[in-house]
């Protein structure tokens, strides 16, 4: 018995051991069916876990936050698939609000076809299409809104970010109270905008899998992303033709995907 | 705390064992006891990242049957952001593990886990798992082999060498919950990886005098288990310098320094590779074995030099390996 001829007993062997276990078929070649897709917006302040109330952050603008509220909504949900393929969520169940403060932080998708999902597009506030349906044609919504600090009025219309808290700059030093609410305001001013922003990795629809989309949301970027807005020179920005559209802009910043579970039933 | 004091106690252990050791002079310094740390690797949690690396085999037996007890601690974020609370993640292991001699050259080595893990949530919670864990069987086939010493000098050689070749078997014995997968804690938190796994090593050790240099590889090469989730292979080497001394009392005592890396590739859930799951590990290690007659009992601590694993998502604190064998 030589050493080549064990040897060849164990590559034998473990050949045998390999091809008896080949792996089940690809799982993303069978998604078929439908199911529900969740998407989780996780808040933070540039890289830290928002915490109401009770953390400070310091942002680029060199002013010290505390945050008491953390509001926006989101709507009008379109995945868009490995090919390009879309699925535009019914615009009738499709607008949710987003709040720390009620822990109001998932948006749960239902009787999503089956597909691989790359990325999702989707608005930050109230189109004007849906506003002008009138009060009777938001349904639910409009009490959700209501309920969440984020109307001024029917008017007046939808406030897309509520944003409250206080801050000290260099030049405030003692804590002064902000608030940041955006909206569109009748005809002049529509704040609406979409945001598309991809996956890390595909999130997997069929009977069988209901993906979680995990979402990390920087509030930072509402006074630190493209355009720098001061506290200081202006801590209650509402109806402002200049800064308003500003921090809408830099509100679609916020976006982006941490990570994506694939599965099914995840307790997430 | 109570692992704490007990880490203590063993570790003034060891340095005594050290201290008088120093003291001893070999009783037989015509004997070379060459011996190696052999058959460096693999999982004890039975996955990913959270691998033992305390070896398949011990410093001085050859053939031998024994009982081995392995702690790690660890701590992994509950969450994906810089002040997201940590979990403290304790896995302990007892393991039935021996090598026998199936001819002159070849041997066959395997492992047998009972897992018993814990781990603790910021917010109180706690979770624990416990049960078998996946069985490894190992063929190894000595290449080169080292000489025995003769009476005369011209039988007789300085160093003395020796190399082994092996592969083997992972069995998905120990329990697999895709559940423990998911948040964003440590998805090593398993009883078993929950897939066939395949091992293949290399030992080579050198011998002069009193002490031994061994080296050793291993490459675990990982499948995709039945729930579709499949674990990064795993490379896992070591350095490992050992000295033997004899006494009248104790026949000999072997203290040895190393040390240990780990390199694991990211991990794919149906078929997509999951983010932050790759990573490396490199461990200094300290341990002595004691052998009386035909009992041997050794002690094992890993500290870890440096680290990235699960891009900073999960910190292993540090490793303790007791053991307990019989040698055939």
């Amino acid at each position: 018995m030589n050493f080549f001829k064990k040897l060849n007993y164990l590559i034998l062997t473990t050949s045998i051991i390999l091809a008896s276990c080949s792996s089940d078929d690809d799982a993303i070649q069978n998604l078929s069916g439908e199911n529900n897709l969740t998407i989780e917006f996780d808040n933070s302040f540039n890289g830290d876990d928002l915490l109401l109330g009770t953390s400070t952050y310091v942002n680029g603008n060199n002013e010290t936050l505390t945050i008491n509220r953390f509001n926006y909504i989101v709507s009008n949900f379109v995945l868009i698939d490995a090919e390009g393929n879309e699925y535009t969520y019914p615009k009738d169940a499709g607008y949710f609000v987003i709040s720390e403060e009620e822990e109001m932080t998932e948006v749960m998708l239902q009787n999503i076809t089956a597909g691989e999902y790359v990325s999702v597009r989707f608005g930050v506030g109230v189109d004007r299409e849906k506003y002008l349906q009138g009060a009777a044609g938001q349904g639910d919504f409009l009490q959700v809104a209501e309920e969440t600090n984020m109307m001024w009025s029917w008017q007046a219309g939808y406030k897309f970010l509520n944003f409250e808290g206080s801050f000290t700059s260099p030049t405030v030093s003692t804590a002064t109270d902000f608030k940041i609410h955006m909206g569109s305001h009748g005809s002049s001013l529509d704040n609406y905008k979409e945001v598309t922003v991809n996956f890390p990795t595909a999130a997997l629809v069929s009977d069988a899998l209901s993906p979680v989309v995990h979402f990390e949301v920087d509030a930072n970027k509402i006074l630190d992303g493209n355009t720098k807005i001061l506290l200081s020179e202006k801590a209650v920005v509402m109806v402002d033709e200049v800064k308003s559209p500003q921090i809408a802009v830099n509100t679609t910043g916020m976006f982006r995907v941490d990570h994506v579970h694939n599965g099914e039933n995840i307790d997430h | 705390m109570k692992n704490y004091s007990f880490l203590i106690l063993v570790l003034t252990m060891g340095f005594y064992a050290l201290a008088e050791t120093g003291k001893m002079n070999p009783r037989d310094p015509e004997i070379n006891p060459f011996y190696k740390y052999d058959y460096e690797d693999c999982d004890f949690c039975g996955c990913g990242s959270t691998g033992g690396g305390m070896g398949y085999g011990t410093v001085g037996n050859e053939n031998f049957i024994g009982l081995r007890y392995i702690y790690q601690s660890y701590r992994s974020r509950d969450g994906i952001f810089n002040n997201s609370p940590w979990v403290e993640e304790h896995f302990n292991t007892l393991q039935l593990w021996t090598k026998l001699p199936i001819t002159e050259k070849l041997s066959l080595t395997a492992l047998a886990p009972y897992q018993f893990h814990n781990r603790e949530f910021n917010d109180g919670r706690t979770q624990d798992i416990s049960g078998l864990g996946d069985v490894s069987l190992l063929a190894f086939y000595t290449l080169v082999k080292p000489k025995m010493d003769g009476m005369y000098a011209n039988q007789q050689t300085k160093y003395k060498h020796s190399l082994e070749v092996g592969a083997g078997i992972k069995l998905p014995v120990g329990a697999y919950d895709r559940a423990n997968n998911e948040g964003s804690v440590n998805p090593s938190f398993q009883l078993g990886t929950g897939s066939w796994d395949y091992i293949g090593a290399v030992n080579y050790s050198i011998g002069y005098k009193n002490w031994g240099l061994g080296v050793m590889s291993t490459y675990t090469l990982k499948t995709e288990n039945k729930k579709e989730y499949h674990f990064g292979d795993q490379f896992t080497y070591g350095l490992n310098l050992s000295k033997v001394y004899n006494t009248l009392k104790v026949d000999r005592i072997i203290p040895f320094v190393g040390l240990s890396g780990e390199v694991y590739q990211e991990n794919e859930s149906f078929g997509l590779p999951v983010a932050d799951t790759a990573g490396s590990v490199l461990f200094g290690r300290l341990g002595t074995e004691i052998s009386i007659k035909k009992i041997s009992a050794g002690v094992n601590l890993m500290l870890p030099v440096t680290q990235n694993l699960n891009d900073g998502g999960v910190e292993a604190r540090f490793r303790l390996g007791l053991h307990l064998n019989y040698t055939l």
